[in-house]
């Protein structure tokens, strides 16, 4: 599986340079990949069908028990299909789709490397592996539906995808990694087996609620539902791909992989039923007053992705088998119809509204006759496969009369669309201003194959069935079934429930009208919805951003250092407070006269540079300090520190003075009052210094590295001045260092002063 | 800024200058020192030169590009870490050797010294380059 | 060993002094520094060769026995953060000598470059806590300076914050030193450690490390230290901001993980969950000031701060899944933050400005330069299965295996933002056509922009080897973590076993 995966993922990465090298073949010598990938699945059918799943495994980050496996069973087979071989129609329907498009080899890059992610998430058997493709398929849809990046609604709609599918990718990375340490394993193999220790583990409920919002946001669930009818600003062969038959399903498909685990309990049900049901619903609804061809679409989406997580949640083995009959019908009609409103809007010069569209049966005989085959399964009649699912599904439903009812209107919704997209284009008169050809014969295989198979399937239901429905049926449940479906079942309660959707959903059509217009006048309603609800917590959190920064980042130096200094005191001044105060006054050395004159003499001066009114004598007063220093020094018995110091300081006076003549006129800049704070936030670091060096003078020092130092300087390094024999031996590291760092000051001083920014150049 | 007091005295104290910059360098081993003060005295030595006379007869005085002397001298204090290299110590350890004087007696001279050598010369440099800038941006 | 640990300082400094003597020759110069930073990187790959089976790596400069002398010590840490730091300096070099302005080079970018990197090398070599503080004056002096040559308006208002918050950060550091020392009587790193595991002074040593943690954190750029990084980093030429992001806040962090590990780790419950809650703060603030913005480069730079916040995180955790996470998250953000400065840096050059309002349609116009962004803004987005991800998955899990809810529900919020903003990026830069036509201003031949986008793509490729081959990084990192968590080690190593 990794090697076909790696393949296809290859096939990703040369897509712009076959496209480069021979831009009329790229489809077709692309296709090649994932045809691989199908016939490899193919050929899997009978030994998963028959409860042996094919495994792979190789270690990747060991330390993170991270590994490359790989798990083909029913489900992940029925998906890995739909995939692939859905994929494989894609790719060459965008072939002519970008005809002489100079970025087609990129879209070509970006649908591949969603495919061999979107495979990548149905096949992995590692939870963080899931993620992993599940963030790659959030990203390459973000590319493509912002590929017609020149459209601000296309790049805010790719925006918008993004950050929802990867708001939810973060609750999910959350469950995921305590679903992981809740179950003691990263394996979804084994994890589905642990299912009566996840559910009796304390973190069960936050884990069910962070994967479910991970699911919903992906599958377009409400509320997260209003991203998928924006993303169809992407080309259609994205929407077709990624909007309605694969990646929306990822969420299905992790929560279907995780029932075993997660899906006996109240809360599941109760969760899953409801947010699928108003899902189902909503969608279904919002479809009705739709005028444009691929939102008509993408609203069913949204119904049917709901329409899946209600029957998860129901969670009875008949209600599982309908949803993987139901997944499969959907995708192949729902693929076909985007494939057809593409292939009209492409071939039309872009016209997407039903209404502007009629009479297109002549010019694009093809592309009705798949249209109807598509649009006929998806309005659930028989003997199309879609008849097949509905009948399945509300059988299933037989106890849930509730949820039946949804699924009449539900169904009565999809009758339009059906409609809609697959007759209305092509019947009538065609508008005098409109002009049509049928599309081309890369664009043809798709549609075709979709279409004829949403007839065929119901001819080969026993099959179907058996090969492909119960395997996957049977890994949702975990536990053996047979799936016998049936293309008539007999003139049952669920034929006549059908029978009613049928007719509602033909009055529906007939009054399409009045519902487009209804939905005008309650388009004010969507100032409310979701939607809205987003672009305010966007802004919000965007203004917000704004002030936070408006707030801190003054640009005012005096703020930031009083921000830094007050930190500082205030988290030493509670540690001191967490040691409990400070109580070490005792046993100070004694202070002799000498010194304290010197250090009032220090102080003195200090001050006077603060308050002088000249800037001369500030720097005079502040070399006082200096060479007050100096004195200490030698009290302490350190000469060369001393002659250092007295040196420094006259050559700082000299340095000061001699670059006087360059400072502006020395004025106070700050007011009385700022003056006073600073006094205040001045004291308090002084104070707590202070009393941190006090406080350290109280530890009895073990042996300081000086007494080593006096008695090796003389009998070792060959100096008697120990200050010397330190800066050029003991420690010649630092003195390195620090003569490097005169080296560069000098160097620095001589640019500033002589490299200067040119007039004309101004800001650059 | 130029008296003649100040030039007369300028050169009469500007060779002593130079010197006990020198010999604190080579004092600084053992006693109050070492090549710090001895730079920066001999920088200050230049540096009333420039005052006294200008900035451009220092540097005349000077000769060399106190850039080169900054950087020579880190030389110095860099490569002064490579001898004991060859007897396996360790980079920067000191290594010396005893040199016997003409009039007898030796004169004990080691790495060290040649470090403390290059550090006269980095005060030196560097004081003098920022003096001179300074001293040249009226 | 004699010799190989002081190379990192050594090579440096030699390559700084030859291009001070060859002041005048450029194009001498420009070899020198790109001969010296492969020499770097060699001597980076020979330590990183001989460390990387749990040695430390220790030198006792002028064969003073520790811990009378300074001693050179290098763990696995510092000898991944060496072989960065070698990386960094043949790409940016390399940038450098094809991008920077002449006037520049003449008045020592060359040297002073070359000494930044020696400092940093210090820092990450050195196993003195004197001698770290040396090796932050080298690099604040080196840094500040080249942060204003050149002299522009808006690079010497940066600087004058930059300088001067940070040596409020040195006067702490020094004050802490001061006080340490007088503890303890000794400078040398394992010796206090040794000495902090055997003394009862826990309430003043809390006090100083906080001192400790404010000298670093301000260099770091911690919330709420970090003003001085959005007010400078935008204002020099590329090179350098793509240099300094890439080093100079993470001295601090590395310096914090050195102290925090190996001195300070006697309170972490009151010194860890301190440094815990100033991630979470740091990780936040930065990714919002990072979202108002609306100019490349400071998008990118108040970034770095939001980055440093998800380092800090795993040093906050204290654990050594959660170190393992901080070490990666480093190499990660060193390489792909480095090299975001380098393409902005590209698309300065051609189109003259860096404001995401003017810009745009560099997506058709460039697809090679549009690609390098994108996969190092997803890698620092944390997209699969770029380097980003592993490093912030890896904290993320550290802090739920402890429960640290708060910490893990901000690092994946700010993870949200940090998409979003690099997101805003791409689509104004990049997919946006630009409002006003922009003329490249520096039209290349396609080898002459091939050479120019070398070292972005090295990195580029870099960032994807990070995921790719994130086996043998974690197995590395975790080893690493291991060292840090378990001091004994390096305190035998370099003590001798005292």
């Amino acid at each position: 599986m990794l090697t076909l995966l790696s393949i296809i993922f290859i096939a990703a990465l040369l897509a712009p340079f076959v496209h480069r090298l021979c831009p009329k073949y790229t489809g077709a010598i692309l296709v090649t990949a994932p045809i691989a990938m199908v016939i490899w699945l193919l050929k899997k059918i009978p030994e998963v069908g028959h409860g042996h799943p094919v495994t792979e495994s190789f270690q990747w980050v060991e330390k993170l028990d991270l590994e490359l496996a790989f798990h083909l069973d029913g489900l992940s087979l029925l998906f890995a299909l739909l995939i692939s071989g859905i994929g494989s129609l894609i790719v060459l329907y965008t072939q002519g789709y970008f005809k002489g498009h100079p970025q087609q080899g990129r879209f070509m890059m970006y649908i591949i490397a969603f495919m061999a992610s979107m495979l990548g998430v149905v096949l992995a058997d590692h939870l963080l592996l899931v993620f992993i493709f599940w963030e790659l398929t959030s990203f390459t849809s973000y590319l493509l539906i912002g590929f017609n990046h020149n459209s601000p609604d296309a790049r805010n709609a790719a925006l918008q995808a993004m950050l929802v599918t990867v708001l939810g990718g973060l609750f999910l990375m959350a469950g995921i990694i305590m679903l992981a340490g809740a179950a003691d394993t990263w394996r979804l193999s084994e994890i589905i087996q642990r299912g009566d220790v996840l559910l009796a583990h304390k973190n069960y409920l936050p884990i069910l609620i962070l994967v479910c919002i991970g699911a919903f946001t992906k599958s377009a669930q409400f509320p997260f539902h209003f991203w998928l009818p924006n993303a169809m600003q992407a080309p259609t062969p994205a929407s077709a791909y990624l909007h309605s038959s694969t990646m929306v399903k990822a969420g299905v498909y992790l929560l279907a992989r995780l029932h075993p685990a997660l899906g006996s309990s109240e809360e599941w049900t109760l969760i899953l039923t409801t947010i699928g049901t108003i899902t189902f619903l909503l969608g279904a609804i919002m479809a009705l007053g739709q005028k444009v061809l691929k939102r008509l679409l993408a609203y069913t989406t949204v119904s049917a992705l709901g329409a899946m997580i209600m029957l998860l949640g129901v969670g009875t083995s008949y209600t599982i088998k309908a949803m993987a009959t139901f997944i499969l019908a959907h995708a192949f009609y729902k693929a076909a119809l985007f494939l057809i409103a593409g292939g009209i809007t492409h071939e039309t010069g872009g016209e997407t509204s039903v209404d502007k569209l009629g009479g297109l049966r002549k010019a694009m005989p093809i592309s009705f006759a798949c249209a109807i085959l598509a649009g006929l399964s998806m309005g659930g009649f028989p003997p199309f496969f879609g008849f097949v699912a509905k009948e399945t599904w509300l059988h299933a439903l037989d106890h849930y009369p509730l949820l039946v009812g949804a699924t009449v209107i539900g169904g009565a919704a999809y009758v339009l669309v059906g409609f809609a997209v697959g007759f209305k284009p092509f019947l009538g008169k065609m508008p005098a201003e409109l002009h049509a050809h049928e599309i081309p014969l890369s664009m043809r295989f798709g549609p075709i194959v979709l279409g004829l198979c949403c007839l065929a399937f119901s001819f080969f239901t026993g099959s179907i069935g058996h090969n492909l429905v119960q395997p996957a049926a049977t890994a949702i449940v975990a536990k053996e079934l047979e799936v016998h479906l049936h293309l008539w079942a007999g003139f049952n309660k669920a034929f006549v429930i059908s029978l009613i959707t049928l007719m509602i959903g033909i009055g529906l059509y007939c009054s399409r009208s009045f519902l487009v217009a209804t939905a005008g006048r309650l388009g004010v309603l969507v100032k409310f919805g979701p939607d809205a609800a987003y672009q305010f917590l966007l802004n919000g959190v965007l203004k917000f951003a704004a002030w936070h920064t408006r707030v801190l980042q003054t640009g005012i130096l005096r703020d930031y250092i009083r921000v830094t200094v007050l930190t500082t005191v205030a988290l030493v001044g509670a540690a001191l407070v967490r040691a409990g105060g400070f109580q070490r006054w005792e046993n100070l050395a004694p202070v002799s006269i000498r010194i304290a004159l010197v250090a009032i003499l220090m102080i003195s001066a200090t001050f006077a540079t603060v308050h002088s009114k000249s800037r001369l004598r500030s720097i005079l007063s502040m070399g006082v300090v200096g060479f007050c220093m100096a004195i200490l020094f030698t009290f302490f018995g350190a000469p060369d520190l001393a002659m250092t110091q007295l040196v420094i300081e006259t050559l700082t006076v000299i340095l000061l003075v001699l670059a006087f003549h360059h400072f502006p006129p020395f004025r106070h800049g700050s007011k009385k009052r700022t003056r006073a704070t600073d006094i205040i936030i001045a004291a308090s670091v002084g104070i707590t210094i202070s009393l941190l060096v006090l406080a350290a003078l109280h530890v009895q020092t073990p042996t300081p590295v000086s007494d080593f130092y006096l008695e090796h300087s003389y009998k070792e390094a060959h100096g008697r001045n120990v200050v010397n024999v330190i800066l050029v031996d003991f420690r010649a590291l630092d003195t390195l260092g620090e003569i490097t760092v005169l080296t560069i000051a000098a160097l620095g001083a001589y640019a500033l002063m002589k490299l200067k920014p040119k007039k004309e150049e101004g800001g650059e | 800024m130029t008296s003649i007091i100040l030039r007369t005295s300028t050169r009469y104290m500007f060779p002593p200058l130079i010197v006990f910059s020198v010999y604190l360098l080579l004092r600084g081993h053992h006693f109050p020192g070492g090549g710090f003060v001895g730079g920066l005295f001999a920088g200050s030595a230049f540096a009333l030169y420039a005052l006294a006379y200008s900035v451009s007869d220092a540097r005349k005085a000077f000769r060399q590009d106190p850039r080169d002397i900054t950087a020579g001298g880190l030389a110095i204090a860099l490569l002064s870490g490579i001898p004991p290299l060859f007897s396996s110590h360790a980079f920067l350890t000191g290594t010396w050797w005893e040199v016997p004087l003409p009039m007898g007696g030796v004169l004990d001279v080691g790495t060290p010294l040649i470090f403390d050598v290059g550090v006269y010369f980095v005060v030196l440099g560097v004081l003098l380059t920022v003096v001179f800038a300074l001293g040249e941006e009226e | 060993m004699t010799l190989l640990p002081s190379l990192p300082i050594t090579i440096p400094l030699a390559g700084a002094v030859l291009c001070m003597l060859f002041r005048r020759n450029i194009r001498a110069q420009k070899g020198i520094a790109l001969f010296t930073s492969f020499l770097i990187l060699l001597t980076s790959l020979t330590i990183f060769a001989s460390t990387k089976d749990g040695t430390i790596a220790v030198m006792n400069v002028g064969d003073w026995p520790a811990p009378f002398g300074i001693t050179l010590a290098i763990d696995m840490l510092s000898s991944v953060m060496l072989l960065l730091v070698g990386l960094l300096a043949v790409g940016v070099s390399a940038y450098a000598c094809f991008d920077l302005d002449e006037p520049r080079m003449k008045f020592g970018f060359f040297p002073l470059m070359l000494i930044l990197l020696m400092g940093v090398n210090g820092a990450f070599v050195t196993g003195d806590l004197f001698n770290l503080y040396v090796w932050f004056e080298v690099l604040l002096t080196a840094s500040f300076i080249l942060l204003a040559l050149g002299g522009e308006r808006a690079q010497l208002a940066g600087s004058i914050k930059y300088v001067t918050l940070n040596l409020l950060s040195s006067a702490l550091f020094l004050a802490g030193i001061g006080i340490l020392y007088g503890m303890a009587g000794t400078l040398n790193l394992a010796d206090l450690a040794h000495l902090v595991k055997d003394g009862a002074r826990g309430d003043l040593l809390t006090m100083v490390a906080i001192m400790f943690m404010m000298a670093f954190g301000i260099k770091a750029g911690m919330f709420p230290l970090y003003f001085w990084l959005p007010a400078s980093y935008p204002t020099p030429p590329a090179a350098v901001t793509a240099l300094f992001s890439g080093l100079l806040t993470k001295v601090g962090a590395y310096s914090m993980i050195r102290m925090f590990t190996l001195v300070f780790d006697s309170d972490p419950e009151f010194l860890h969950g301190l440094i815990l809650v100033g991630a979470g703060l740091t990780m936040l603030s930065g990714v919002l000031a990072a979202t108002a913005q609306y100019e490349m480069r400071k998008i990118l730079a108040v970034h770095i701060v939001s980055q440093i916040g998800y380092i800090l995180m795993g040093l906050g955790l204290f654990t050594e899944l959660a170190l393992t996470g901080s070490i990666i998250y480093l190499a990660h953000v060193i390489i792909v933050k480095t090299n975001l400065f380098l393409v902005a840096g590209a698309v300065n050059r051609l189109k003259g400005t860096y404001d995401l309002k003017k810009l745009g349609g560099l997506y058709s116009e460039r697809p090679g330069l549009s690609l390098l962004f994108i996969i190092s803004a997803m890698s620092l987005a944390g997209v699969p299965p770029l380097s980003g991800f592993f490093a912030k998955i890896t904290l993320i899990i550290a802090g739920i295996q402890i429960e640290s809810w708060a910490i893990v529900v901000v690092a994946l919020g700010v993870s949200l933002l940090t998409l979003y903003s690099m997101t805003k990026i791409w689509a104004y830069v990049f997919w946006k056509p630009a409002p006003e036509p922009l003329p490249d201003l520096d039209p290349m031949p396609k080898g002459q922009w091939f050479v120019f986008l070398l070292p972005m793509v090295g990195y580029t490729v870099i960032s994807i080897a990070i995921g790719v081959f994130a086996g043998p990084v974690f197995d590395y990192a975790s080893e690493a973590a291991a060292q840090l968590m378990n001091p004994q080690a390096y305190i035998d190593a370099v003590l001798g076993g005292v």
